[in-house]
């Protein structure tokens, strides 16, 4: 090899290289979502078909990290917390902007946090219940705090403390919030990322590069890289890989856990397991009496801890999620911050059967359990608990039911078990916590769980400044839980999306949020 | 054909209406879970629900419920969709267009699958070609709807690539050409329906005494075919037809779902699932508006054949 030809390809490679890192900027991507949303308004929105979405429209002070353990600025550049924890004190960026052009102002601040918190206002205003009062002056926004609150920080980064234009908002027409909240909402102006442009209801929704966002890429230009995001409702999970296959769509939500291996093994597409929190178990009735007045077995924990260990999670975990799945170490899931790995239930027949003689149930009991009728994964996950509980003679009946009237009875204590799933929505143990453990929120996900222990902690921590010390109240709390066990600990699973081989930069933090910031499409 | 018919049969849908009215409040509430519940999930807490049945009117009695729901609809207003909160006209307005696009083309399709192929069995019935053709379309009865749907979108769709996999496209032309699939499936199920009876009809027909009778005046077999044949032959298809288109929008709903078509089939589904009050009603009201409609134009079509059904 002479020397010119050495220098040519050198040149060449350094070429290709220097290509391969610069970012593509422009193009439109379309993806598949299984189910459209509802309300796309952060303080009154219902579910995660809204929430999932709204943060690529609204910004929030803060900004949840994408591996979900911590925060990271946002509309706030920094903020510091008094010594004696009782004020945050938020500090703007300077010439942010709303998607239309003008100008975030602390009034705006002050404003949307004060709706977000306003106990009249939607399910989600508990986050900032800590908050009494806001001012706002200059670029800095002043909380106000009744007591220190080591969670203000996650839930100022989450959807429900968006921050919205005061004057568009109350321009809207309708006589009061709620009625202003659907006209904004039709034509939402925030300052996320990208804005609405066109929605047609159960078909598609299509969201244009904001070109006032903040956030600069990798170039020194503002983000977003791409022109636009193109939303496709296909709700049926075949279709959608069938259209991601075409090359009609560059990505795919929810992909049915037993299509994921088919899916490694397409050179075309890259498949991604993105870690989540969502957790999967079995809540237990675990009052003396049920609903029909009749008795309880899993009234005794020894029932309940039997069960645990009749389950085979390894196997579960292979049947129904096709290995994607790993075993619940603690009621919240690895990606939560302040988890902690309990030692758990392992599989042991043995040890079952011991507890469930000592429970004087040694000749087992009927047990029945809530399904969603419909689903696959109900039904593989009950069948094979059937014959796992089967071998030490608990018999398990199957009911299925459709998913509001599994709501309904579960609402009313009346079922004895049921599946079911959970994501958090807030970078904190918190939340998860208090529905799990906590009496008087849900009377703990309607198990009836209550333990004066857990509450006492938990009051605590949610005043508890040091993270050590938090670390340790969660660390008892997550512990005393495992060992009541009012639910059957399961697995955790991961959210499956199959995206085209030259999309990069695009995420689903473990919150779920669909995050395409930074997403762009490579030639 | 005369116009007080039509007019009698149309008042005789408004009692129609009413009952549907009242069926479906009544039934629509005895299911368990409400919209209040439905919209919130698993994590809200009672005083939230509570809050929001409030809001939804859902704590009041239900004579009550019912008086407002009857006085919105007098006033032509079908109620705010509690899930979606837009009104339910507007939502119909925007998905029915789809579904009645997706209905037509099908039973268009069908009716051409099914004619020609009919009259081919009949005439040369008992022989292979009839065989094949009956065979061919008892598969596309047994065979579920979503099933052929899912076969023709792997094949024509995804593996050669000639028609998109689902959706629904912004222009008539683009409307024809996504719709062509999910019309095929729906089309290809009701071809097979309306081909039995057509084929049973042609061959009742064809050994009728006046078809031996414009057999005997020389005319063409062709003209014997379409003048006299099909003609009688059809009476019975078009009630057939008319009937079947119930069956269609009840099959819009799975092909809706398979293909993505934002159709109102779809959204029906969605309502049920959220327990979305206003959405049920306004949608069964508007289904029991077009099958009375359907019903009534399929009468006048076969008064216009048989003219004696008018007297009937």
């Amino acid at each position: 090899m002479n020397r010119f030809t050495r220098l040519t390809l050198a040149l060449g490679a350094a070429l290709t290289l220097g290509s391969s890192l610069a970012v593509t900027r422009g193009g439109t991507m379309v993806y598949g979502r299984y189910a459209d949303s509802l309300f796309l308004d952060p303080v009154l929105n219902d579910a995660n078909l809204d929430i999932w979405i709204l943060t690529n429209l609204y910004d929030t002070l803060l900004q949840p990290s994408p591996d979900g353990k911590s925060v990271k600025p946002g509309l706030a550049s920094r903020y510091v917390v008094s010594p004696n924890g009782r004020a945050m004190t938020l500090t703007l960026r300077p010439g942010i902007k709303f998607a239309n052009g003008s100008p975030i102002t602390a009034q705006d601040v002050k404003w949307s946090l004060d709706r977000a918190r306003n106990p009249n206002n939607g399910a989600w205003n508990g986050s900032l219940a800590s908050i009494t009062s806001i001012t706002a002056q200059g670029n800095t926004v002043v909380l106000n705090l009744k007591s220190p609150d080591p969670t203000l920080p996650a839930a100022l980064a989450t959807f429900n403390a968006a921050i919205m234009p005061q004057k568009l908002f109350n321009a809207a027409p309708g006589k009061n919030d709620a009625e202003k909240a659907k006209a904004f909402a039709e034509k939402p102006i925030g300052s996320g990322p990208f804005v609405l442009s066109e929605w047609k209801r159960g078909s598609s929704m299509v969201l244009k590069r904001n070109p006032y966002y903040w956030q600069k890429g990798e170039d020194g230009k503002a983000l977003p890289y791409l022109d636009a995001v193109r939303f496709e409702i296909i709700p049926d999970d075949n279709t959608r890989i069938l259209k991601l296959q075409a090359g009609e769509l560059q990505g795919a939500e929810f992909i049915p856990l037993s299509r994921v291996s088919e899916l490694k093994a397409n050179p075309k597409i890259n498949m991604q397991l993105f870690p989540s929190t969502q957790v999967n178990f079995i809540t237990m009735n675990n009052r003396p009496k049920l609903k029909n007045g009749s008795a309880n077995p899993l009234s005794d924990v020894r029932v309940r801890q039997a069960l645990n260990y009749a389950t085979n999670k390894d196997a579960l975990i292979q049947v129904v999620t096709y290995g994607t799945g790993k075993p619940m170490r603690s009621f919240m899931s690895s990606t939560t911050p302040l988890f902690t790995a309990q030692q758990g239930y392992p599989y042991d027949v043995n040890k079952a059967r011991q507890l469930l003689q000592a429970a004087g149930f040694g000749n087992g009991f009927e047990v029945s359990c809530l399904a969603t009728s419909g689903s696959a994964n109900d039904l593989a996950l009950l069948t094979a608990l059937q014959q796992m509980w089967g071998q030490v003679g608990v018999r398990l009946k199957i009911e299925q039911v459709d998913a509001a009237t599994k709501t309904a009875r579960y609402r009313e204590n009346d079922f004895q078990m049921r599946t079911a799933g959970w994501t958090n929505d807030i970078n904190d143990p918190s939340q998860i916590t208090s529905y799990f453990a906590i009496y008087e929120n849900v009377e703990s996900l309607h198990t009836g769980f209550k333990n004066a222990e857990v509450e006492k902690l938990f009051a605590q921590s949610q005043s508890e400044t040091s993270r050590v010390k938090r670390a340790g109240q969660y660390r008892r709390i997550q512990d005393i839980y495992m060992k009541a066990s009012p639910i059957v600990f399961l697995y955790e699973t991961p959210y499956p999306v199959a995206l085209a081989k030259n999309v990069r930069g695009f995420v689903q933090i473990p919150l779920g949020n669909n995050i395409f910031t930074a997403t762009s499409l490579e030639k | 054909m005369r116009w007080t018919y039509v007019l009698t049969r149309l008042l005789q849908i408004i009692p129609t209406l009413i009952l549907a009215a009242v069926l479906v409040f009544t039934l629509v509430r005895l299911l368990p879970g409400d919209p209040a519940s439905a919209i919130l999930g698993d994590r809200a807490t009672p005083e939230i629900v509570e809050r929001t049945r409030r809001e939804l009117g859902l704590d009041q009695p239900l004579p009550v419920q019912f008086a407002r729901f009857v006085g919105r609809l007098l006033q032509g207003d079908f109620g705010i969709s509690t899930s979606l909160k837009v009104p339910v006209l507007r939502l119909i307005a925007e998905r029915l267009p789809v579904t009645l696009f997706l209905t037509l083309y099908a039973a268009v399709l069908g009716a051409l699958l099914a004619v020609p192929l009919a009259v081919l069995a009949a005439v040369r019935r008992n022989t292979w070609v009839d065989a094949v053709i009956r065979a061919v379309f008892q598969v596309g009865l047994s065979l579920p709807v979503f099933y052929i749907a899912l076969q023709l979108l792997t094949l024509l769709g995804a593996r050669l690539g000639w028609f998109p996999i689902g959706g629904y496209g912004d222009t008539f032309a683009e409307h024809l050409y996504y719709l062509f699939l999910p019309a095929l499936t729906l089309g290809f199920n009701l071809a097979a329906v309306l081909m039995r009876t057509l084929r049973a009809s042609i061959i009742e027909v064809l050994t009728a005494e006046y078809v031996d009778f414009a057999r005997a005046k020389g005319l063409r077999s062709r003209v014997i075919m379409t003048r006299h044949v099909l003609r009688n032959a059809m009476i019975s298809t078009v009630t057939l037809l008319g009937l079947n288109i119930g069956a269609l929008i009840g099959g819009a709903v799975i092909t809706e779902t398979v293909f993505a078509i934002p159709g109102v089939g779809r959204l029906m589904v969605d309502a049920i699932f959220g327990r979305d009050y206003p959405v049920i009603q306004g949608l069964t009201l508007m289904f029991a508006v077009i099958v009375s409609l359907v019903f009534l134009l399929t009468d006048l079509i076969h008064a216009r054949l048989d003219p004696r059904a008018q007297h009937a």
